[in-house]
């Protein structure tokens, strides 16, 4: 028919690429519509920022990962090349995982309802994902270590390039597939809920789990030498360091060998086992020239398993699957008596809390949407679980083992990170619910108070957890130490409380509960909440530096609780003004959480 | 002189550049069950958004039961209920916790909100769908709760915008004898749909919004006879349906050009 494309060609076909520019120019006319407003300029201010940070953080870990590849390729030390590709993966899987409240995405999902075909919809998501913080890090990663690799040994270059190639691909293929399952999974209540509790018992299990794995630590670092120990103190805690580790030789050592094994046969672990048969190739000529191909071609089945999971999902959604409207699978023959459980239900059904003010309502009403709400949960959980593993960072070892004794601190303020979209986005999830409150006699003050309490009683319970798990894998801080971070933590609540419902209310981005990927999101809301955020842990870091150096650590408890007391009265202000603020922007508020595009 | 239940004085509203309400001045008497029509893009919805409280006037002023209305007249609030375009519904929760939710916001005592939540939802034929949340309700079940939850606080004033839209017929009709029984027991009812069948059925008086300003307003017999008397062909003692009113009326309002025909059509 005139006036119509060559409909053929697969995904680079006529049609295709017709597509794929319509796309790009939507996108672009996205953006420059986008900066019609001030909101949209201010937008485009905290992208160049976030820009700005990510590259530098980026160009950092690559030159990192470079540095060392250089130091291990130069130094034939090609058995610790899997610890650097681990990492590299671990950055990739990880970072997605921190970012989830922060990361703006587009969802493809509106491309459905044209003619695209199977293989452009996979490409284009795939492509989307490029631009990910994750993918741009590991890739950043990934080329340090070609260029370290390369400058230590030049005729490696080929060969390094297309293992890399391969576990690139393999890790931009996973990450978009788990959270393309992850969105599957979420957008049915009974795996919803399955998830939930499968994620609840997670973290609570990590807690009873940790104490055990860590006990030799533990114990090792529960009595650190003080600064006057005496040389006999010393050789003593050498002593007990080197039995320690002899002990844990020898019952670990059979496992680590045995996990050793396993990792090889890993993605990263196959990626740098094929570098290092190549090395030993061409050490040894006799050896073969396939050496290596089958560590390659292990690792290209990976490739292929993780685009053939991807792919399941994507080609399910490509069919009319909408993750917006979860499929309800209710029995017929079930359905009689569930009426009756329902009918008894309703009845029972008293409220959570048994206060029937407004405020109850939205704690209530709060409380049952957390629990129905992976991402939300996931934010709040998933920096419990980083606490455990960045804990680790200030465990010492050797003769002069010492806990770094901010170490508490430390991790409490990486568990408050977890709130930061429940604090400085705490409209976000309402969707249309946003209209009731405005036409509710309820002010919105009390709204934003309900909220607030409701989201400090999580926090409590969090940072409990967390500083629990600090303690067990940490050992017990000094009092005046823990004196300090709850004071420092009296003042950053209301502090982060007072901002975010600043922030909530002036800045606010629609959170879609059933998806963690593809997430709408505001580059100013997240740059301004980290930057209000570095700002509450800088004072916390210039008193407990200050409390430090004059040897008066107690210092930091009235200063920090002088602080919270200013805290507290701008919150309490900010509160007061909270209907005015709300009413004079209730057109944007509403017309933001309830866009659905 | 009895208090009217709506009254507006030059309403207006601008979007930067655009006038989206223009110096709208209306009244509707308590107990009146009031269409307010228009076409698309007429500001019908930027109307009810004001007199709700969710969209800012620009200019002129909202009477609610006699008494200035505003975002902050929370008490006056109590007295009214809306189903708004949006629904103002949330997803996450099920449709017993959502209207359990609504009561206590309105300041219902937890036996009365339990109470009333209970003959809500048999009302609504969603009784049987208590377990299942929101997000997962039909659209046609989604107005049916947007319109419960409307009417929780048993309000005097009540503002629908499109609540027919997506209801099916059985629904459909049990909302209007819903709605017809308030309006018996005195509530007054603002209604904008483009159903003309319902509002013809339902309501006394109607107001016609086009390009922002008020075009028409009355009871249907004035309406009619105003337009019977304008209207080129018109016999004398016609009785024009609402549907020929509205066209009249909005139909001359906008340019009529022959439609170019679309060749490349099927």
């Amino acid at each position: 028919m005139a006036g119509i494309v060559d409909a053929g060609g697969g995904m680079l076909g006529a049609q295709a690429r017709v597509q794929y520019a319509a796309l790009a120019r939507l996108r672009w006319q996205m953006f420059t519509n986008g900066l019609r407003s001030n909101k949209g300029a201010l937008e485009l201010g905290a992208r160049t920022v976030s820009f700005v940070f990510y590259a530098v953080g980026g160009l950092a870990f690559g030159v990192g990962a470079g540095a060392a590849a250089f130091l291990l390729a130069s130094g034939e030390q090609w058995k610790y090349l899997p610890i650097l590709f681990w990492a590299v993966f671990f950055a990739w899987q990880i970072i997605p995982v921190m970012l989830a409240s922060f990361q703006e995405q587009f969802d493809l999902g509106i491309l459905l309802r044209f003619p695209v075909r199977f293989g452009s919809y996979f490409l284009l998501y795939v492509v989307f994902g490029l631009v990910d913080v994750s993918t741009i890090l590991g890739g950043l990663g990934c080329l340090g270590i070609l260029v370290g690799i390369t400058a230590a040994r030049p005729e490696l270059f080929a060969w390094t390039a297309l293992g890399l190639a391969l576990f690139a691909a393999f890790n931009i293929l996973l990450v978009r597939a788990i959270f393309a399952w992850i969105d599957r999974w979420l957008a049915q209540r009974k795996t919803r809920e399955i998830l939930g509790a499968v994620f609840m018992v997670l973290i609570l299990s990590l807690q009873l789990l940790n104490p055990a794995l860590h006990r030799q630590r533990h114990e090792e670092n529960s009595a650190p030498l003080g600064r006057n120990a005496t040389k006999e103190q010393a050789q003593q805690k050498n002593q007990e360091y080197q039995r320690t580790k002899a002990e844990f030789k020898a019952r670990y050592g059979p496992w680590l060998g045995t996990a050793n094994e396993v990792q090889q046969w890993l993605p990263p672990g196959l990626a740098a086992r094929a570098l290092q048969q190549r090395v030993e190739q061409q050490a040894e000529p006799a050896s073969g020239p396939g050496l290596g191909f089958e560590s390659l071609a292990v690792l290209g089945l990976y490739v292929l398993g993780a685009g053939g999971a991807l792919a399941a999902r994507l080609r399910a959604e490509y069919r009319g699957e909408s993750l917006g409207v979860a499929p309800s699978r209710k029995k017929a023959a079930a359905s009689q008596s569930k009426a009756v459980q329902d009918k008894t239900a309703r009845r029972e059904g008293g409220g959570l809390l048994d206060g029937s003010g407004p405020i109850a309502a939205v704690m209530e009403k709060e409380l049952r949407t957390l629990f129905r709400t992976l991402p939300l949960l996931y934010s709040v959980g998933a920096p419990l679980l980083l606490v455990l593993i960045f804990s680790g960072v200030f465990i010492r070892s050797g003769p002069r083992a010492h806990i770094f004794p901010l170490a508490l601190p430390l991790c409490l303020v990486y568990a408050q990170l977890g709130f930061t979209r429940l604090f400085y986005n705490n409209l976000g999830a309402e969707g249309t619910g946003i209209q009731l409150y405005f036409l509710s006699p309820t002010p919105i003050r009390t709204v934003l108070l309900a909220k607030n309490l409701f989201h400090s009683v999580m926090f409590g319970l969090t940072i409990l957890i967390a500083g629990t798990l600090a303690i067990l894998r940490l050992g017990q801080p000094e009092g005046v130490v823990v004196a300090g971070t709850v004071a420092w933590l009296l003042f950053s609540l209301p502090s982060n409380l007072a901002a975010g419902n600043v922030f909530s209310l002036t800045m606010p981005y629609r959170v879609n509960p059933g998806r963690i990927t593809r997430q709408g999101g505001s580059q100013a809301n997240a740059l301004g909440a980290l930057l209000v955020q570095a700002l509450v842990m800088g004072v916390g870091a210039a008193v407990f530096g200050l409390s430090w150096y004059l040897h008066k650590m107690w210092l930091a408890v009235p200063i920090f609780l002088a602080l919270a007391v200013g805290a507290v009265i701008v919150w309490v202000r900010m509160l007061r003004n909270a209907d005015a603020m709300a009413n004079q922007r209730r057109d944007s508020l509403i017309a933001t959480l309830m866009k659905t595009e | 002189m009895e208090t009217a239940a709506i009254q507006t004085h030059g309403l207006t509203r601008r979007f930067g550049a655009l006038t989206a309400v223009e110096d709208v001045t209306l009244s509707v008497a308590p107990g009146q069950f009031f269409g307010f029509l228009g076409p698309n893009g007429a500001g019908k919805s930027t109307t009810i958004k004001m007199l709700t409280g969710l969209l800012e006037p620009s200019a002129g002023s909202i009477e609610i039961l006699g008494q200035p209305f505003g975002a902050g007249a929370l008490e006056l609030k109590r007295q009214i209920g809306v189903v708004p375009e949006g629904m103002a519904l949330m997803g996450r929760l099920t449709a017993p916790e959502y209207l359990r939710f609504v009561g206590r916001m309105y300041g219902l005592d937890k036996a009365t909100t339990n109470q009333r939540t209970d003959e809500l939802l048999e009302f609504m034929q969603l009784a049987d769908e208590s377990r299942k949340l929101v997000t997962d309700f039909s659209h046609g079940m989604q107005k049916k709760l947007a319109m419960a939850a409307a009417v929780i606080h048993g309000p005097k004033v009540l503002f629908l915008d499109e609540p027919f839209e997506g209801v099916d017929a059985i629904a459909a009709g049990m909302l209007k004898t819903m709605l017809q029984g308030m309006i018996n027991r005195g509530a007054t009812i603002f209604l904008t749909t483009h159903v003309l069948e319902i509002v013809e059925r339902l309501c006394s008086h109607v107001a016609i919004i086009s390009q922002g300003r008020l075009v028409a307003n009355g009871s249907l017999e004035e309406l009619r006879a105003g337009v019977a008397s304008t209207l080129p062909g018109a016999e004398q003692g016609q009785r024009l349906t609402l549907e020929e009113i509205f066209l009249a009326i909005v139909g001359a309002d906008v340019q009529q050009e022959p439609a170019q025909e679309l060749t490349w059509l099927a």
